[in-house]
């Protein structure tokens, strides 16, 4: 147990760093180097940027500043915004990006699994073919076709909503509902799925041997099971909502994180663009870790499968 | 006791057909028929594959044989839609002018009998009465610009005639007056490319590293696997977008992005496969039976592997679409003037107020695409498992 | 002779699938007495397994019980609803289950799994289910069985996990124990092991049971009395001692061919039987076993024989049972000592 735990940890905190180095090293990779080629920028931010980096330094010098950096919780100036830190750019955007993100995943949860469920008693009959179906659509129409759909109708045809901006609490419906639509449909596939499998199982029979009752069977023995799989896609979960959260705040001109990542890429602000995938990075790492941890409570074979 | 009475002839011996037992059995299929005939009762996975055929057809030679190409600006022509209605206006001496309005820059276009697109009608534009007057011959249409109206020299307004296909530009054309079949087609192209090249490099990446590790087993195994577990906990989308940032967008650049990095999931699956594999008690008797590696590898474990990845391969394709779309979209795919799937929907958002229609054929290339290649692959899925066989 | 616990007649059950309906029990008849052990024999696919499991409604969606009746202790199984079937399940009857692997849930501790039996038929509470549980455990010889209690089923080995199933399927003193291959999963020594105190335990607690192989070797080692079955039927009943010293049917001597007789010493051939089970899509019209048979003769192929009676308690069906039928040695002729 323990030892699984530190495990996961360690597993965490080596993946992190790999990222960081990676991150680090492909934004140096950039031709002529991140830093120097830009003609426009002010002579003191140059020496700004000089003074925090040491530009002139040998890179593997500028690479051991940068992780002291991290290790304070310090992603250094933006490139771009004078005056700026990257710190204070995902300060500004977290709310926006944190409320929309973490809606989103409570739809995916909370709507998925029981639309998978529902798909999964009724096997074949209309109320799974009708989850099926529009799961599948959820699955196959990209994100933002979904978003830029539901904006030209709720928004600007209908007038039910807010066509930009969360200021009015309705605001929230449309950049929440084409976030969390694929992942929706994906759980929703995969809850019934893996239902249907567990359903198929030998022990599924000795529990109605045993004579229990159905609800008894169905869920302590059926959806604890079937549900394993589920919790282990939360980690790409998280990390598709961050990506997706891309699209979704511009086409509905959300001040969050996602919006100062994808500015920060056509303005080449590689200080903030490294430090925004850093961030992202640990953000899910933590995630994963918590999901690890849900598995060992659904799951007792991992202690030992895992330790060993 | 009393018995049933049986005829004498009947106690002789049955005739004993060789192999009687046997031919009373089903008629057992192979693997693969087996698999090819669930496939091929699968409707929505014969129509996806139906359309990709259609897709792939269209993307290799509909820009060979289209009038259009994807560059071609007419700034004169832009914003026209697919479909429109006519107006007919007569003059004094007779002859009638077909043209149709179009409301979101306020133009009228000339329009020949069989639905081309003639040219631009100029007018007279009034700034103070918000209003514009066209002069047909002697007749004057005037243009209301507030209430989006036709009137007539007196008054009359112009009644609209019937719906007309635009046969110039049958998709209609953008914002820069580009033809949108053209440009679709040659997204299809782009898309389907980058989908197809990419896909193969993850395939090759994914087969080596997974082959390599599973083969090889014990330590290496071990190593190889703890790095692939660590690469797949990273986001990888975000590190699509940062090579991108690193070689400047553009085709091979998408390329290489999506290439190089979903491999991952193929080397877990050809590493399980031969893991498996090589535990099978087929293959230890073929080896018994002094099968060579060359052999062992092609004869039997390359058929009995290749179902999974297949299906891996199926479902590659469309995240591929989907990422490289997704890259165009926030500007960071191929460049303009260029067109993908992803551009061309990013470009219909761009005018979504005023011409929402635009987004409809990208957006359904796109979905549509999406759906075909799930369909072929859920279909392959389910024909490949041999717990569903019956 | 005592009343029959169960008493079956005439099951027939079928599956229906994509590619038809597939019969795989086509009309089966035994009685088991009070404290008997019926042993059913019969190759993958002779319908051994379906018969118990429609007894009990298990069957998987696509399967129906087509007509027959089973009644145990007066009640018709096939008749009540599923309410009645439940309360049945588990405490009248219990069962166990081939695979212990997966038989058992991997996510919870085997007590959970024993004490949810109990409590779902006695008006007990958590804490004597928990003492009834070990007293189970030890029963079945599980070492520190409070202990174990606790353990997930992956923590056991493959003979404790089949003991775990059987101290669940024992937990309300079941009048009737159907055992499903109880030991074909298992290795030899565990598998003498398993039947040694599965036949103990019949002895201690008087249940019935039902014990389904395609081993003959445990039938003999275990059973009172065995069925064997072919193609969805029985084709032959008989007490055990006599049916391994006077096989009347050319399948069960077909059977007793196929497997080695270490005892004898001398090395004779084994002799398999050619051919295979017939496909129960189209089940053939005569006796199943006629495409196989070295003794068929026309009339097996045009008709199904009955069950003839060829000694007290021993029944067979073959048509060389027939007073008119041709005399074959072994079956309705005495081998010549």
């Amino acid at each position: 147990m323990t030892a699984y735990v530190l495990q996961r940890l360690a597993l965490m905190l080596v993946t992190l760093f790999a990222i960081i180095t990676l991150t680090f090293f492909l934004m140096h990779a950039v031709p002529g180097g991140p830093f120097v080629s830009d003609k426009m920028m002010a002579p003191e931010i140059q020496a700004a940027i000089n003074a925090k980096y040491h530009l002139d330094d040998p890179i593997w010098v500028q690479y051991l500043n940068y992780l002291r950096g991290i290790a304070t919780f310090d992603l250094g100036p933006s490139f771009k915004y004078a005056g700026m830190s990257v710190n204070e750019i995902i300060a500004q955007g977290l709310p926006t990006t944190l409320k929309v993100g973490v809606l989103a995943l409570i739809c995916v949860v909370s709507l998925g699994v029981p639309l998978g469920i529902v798909a999964a008693l009724n096997r074949n009959r209309w109320p799974d073919t009708l989850v099926m179906v529009i799961a599948t659509i959820g699955v196959a129409v990209p994100s933002y076709v979904i978003a830029t759909v539901a904006l030209y109708f709720f928004a600007l045809r209908l007038g039910w909503v807010p066509t930009f901006g969360l200021d009015d609490w309705r605001g929230y419906f449309l950049p929440v509902f084409a976030l969390s639509g694929f992942w929706i449909s994906f759980i929703a596939r995969l809850a019934r799925s893996s239902l249907l499998e567990t359903l198929q199982m030998d022990y599924m029979t000795t529990a109605k041997a045993k004579g229990l009752k159905p609800g008894q069977i169905l869920f302590k023995h059926g959806l604890r099971n079937s549900l394993i799989p589920v919790v282990t896609v939360l980690g790409p979960v998280v990390a598709n909502l961050i990506t997706g959260s891309f699209v979704i705040e511009q086409i509905f001109a959300l001040p969050g994180i996602g919006r100062h990542f994808v500015l920060s890429i056509t303005n080449r602000d590689y200080t903030a663009i490294m430090g925004i995938t850093i961030f992202y990075a640990a953000v899910l790492m933590v995630m994963i870790f918590i999901v690890d941890m849900l598995y060992l409570v659904l799951d007792p074979r991992i202690k030992y499968r895992e330790a060993r | 006791m009393s018995d049933i009475h049986v005829a004498p002839e009947m106690w002789k011996p049955a005739a004993r057909i060789a192999g009687a037992a046997e031919q009373i059995a089903a008629p057992s299929l192979t693997y693969w028929q087996d698999v090819r005939q669930r496939l091929w009762r699968n409707r929505p996975a014969m129509l996806g594959l139906g359309f990709i055929i259609v897709l792939v057809i269209a993307a290799i030679f509909g820009p060979m044989v289209s009038r259009h190409n994807y560059y071609d600006q007419d700034l004169k022509l832009s914003n026209i839609p697919p479909v429109f209605q006519v107006y007919e206006v007569t003059d004094e001496s007779g002859a009638t002018t077909r043209f149709f309005f179009n409301s979101g820059n306020l133009n009228l276009y000339e329009v020949t009998d069989d639905g081309r697109i003639a040219g631009l009608i100029r007018g007279k534009k009034d700034l103070l009465k918000k209003q514009t007057v066209f002069a047909f011959g002697d007749v004057e249409v005037t243009l209301n610009a507030a209430t989006q109206t036709l009137t007539r020299g007196g008054g009359v307004v112009l009644a609209a005639g019937g719906w007309q296909w635009n046969m110039s530009n049958l998709f209609g054309t953008d914002q820069l007056g580009r033809d949108v079949l053209a440009r679709q087609l040659y997204g299809a192209r782009i898309s389907l490319t980058v989908a197809l090249v990419a896909t193969l490099v993850n395939f090759f990446i994914g087969v080596f590293y997974g082959g390599i590790a599973g083969y090889l087993g014990g330590r290496v195994d071990t190593l190889m696997m703890r790095v692939v577990e660590v690469i797949s906990t990273i986001p990888l989308t975000l590190y699509v977008i940062l090579i991108m940032v690193v070689f400047n967008s553009g085709f091979f650049s998408v390329i290489i992005a999506i290439g190089s990095v979903y491999w991952v999931d193929m080397a877990r699956i050809v590493r399980g496969q031969i893991l498996t594999l090589k535990q099978q008690d087929y293959v230890a008797a073929a080896r018994t039976m002094g099968a060579s590696t060359g052999r062992i590898l092609t004869r039997h474990l390359l058929p009995n592997s290749i179902g999974p990845i297949l299906v891996a391969l199926t479902m590659l394709i469309p995240s591929a679409i989907f990422i490289e779309s997704f890259m165009s979209f926030i500007g960071l795919g191929v460049t303009p003037p260029e067109a993908s799937w992803g551009t061309l929907t990013s470009e219909a958002v761009e005018t979504l107020r005023a011409y929402p229609y635009q987004m409809f054929f990208p957006a359904a290339a796109i979905s549509l695409t999406m759906f075909a290649f799930n369909f072929l692959g859920d279909g392959l899925r389910d024909a490949l498992d041999p717990r569903l066989r019956t | 002779m005592s009343q029959p616990l169960l008493s079956v007649r005439d099951l027939r059950t079928s599956f229906f699938t994509s590619r038809g309906e597939v019969q795989a029990v086509r009309g089966v008849s035994f009685e088991l007495r009070p404290g008997e052990i019926l042993g059913i024999v019969g190759e993958s696919g002779s319908g051994k397994s379906i018969t118990c499991m429609s007894l009990l409604g298990l069957l998987k969606s696509n399967g129906k019980v087509i007509a027959g009746s089973a009644l145990f202790e007066g009640e018709d199984l096939l008749q009540l609803d599923d309410r009645d079937l439940r309360r049945l399940r588990g405490d009248e009857i219990g069962m166990i289950f081939q695979d212990p692997m997966t038989s058992l849930n991997p996510t919870l501790t085997v007590g959970e799994q024993v004490i949810e039996t109990i409590l779902r038929h006695r008006r007990i509470s958590r804490a004597a289910a928990r003492q009834r549980a070990t007293e189970l455990f030890e029963l079945v010889r599980i070492p520190s069985a409070a202990k174990r209690l606790r353990s997930y089923p992956h923590e056991f080995s493959g003979g404790m996990r089949q003991r775990v199933m059987i101290a669940m399927a024992l937990s309300c003193d079941p009048k009737l124990l159907i055992a499903d291959e109880p030991t074909t999963a298992l290795d030899v020594t565990i598998q003498r092991q398993i039947l040694a105190l599965l036949r103990e335990l019949q002895s201690r607690l008087g249940m019935a049971v039902i014990l389904i192989t395609h081993d003959l070797g445990v039938i003999a080692e275990t059973a009172d009395r065995v069925l064997v079955m072919y193609g969805g039927m029985v084709m032959e009943e008989a007490p055990v001692r006599r049916m391994f010293a006077r096989p009347s049917h050319p399948y069960t001597r077909g059977l007793l061919a196929s497997i080695p007789d270490l005892r004898d010493g001398t090395h004779q051939r084994l002799t398999p039987i050619p051919g295979s089970p017939p496909d129960m899509r189209r089940p053939p019209a005569g006796c199943p076993f006629a495409p196989r048979c070295r003794n068929a003769m026309a009339q097996c192929v045009k008709a199904l024989p009955p069950i003839y009676e060829v000694d007290a308690g021993h029944g067979s069906r073959c048509w060389l049972h027939h007073a008119e039928a041709p005399r074959v040695e072994g079956i309705n002729e005495l081998v010549p000592a």
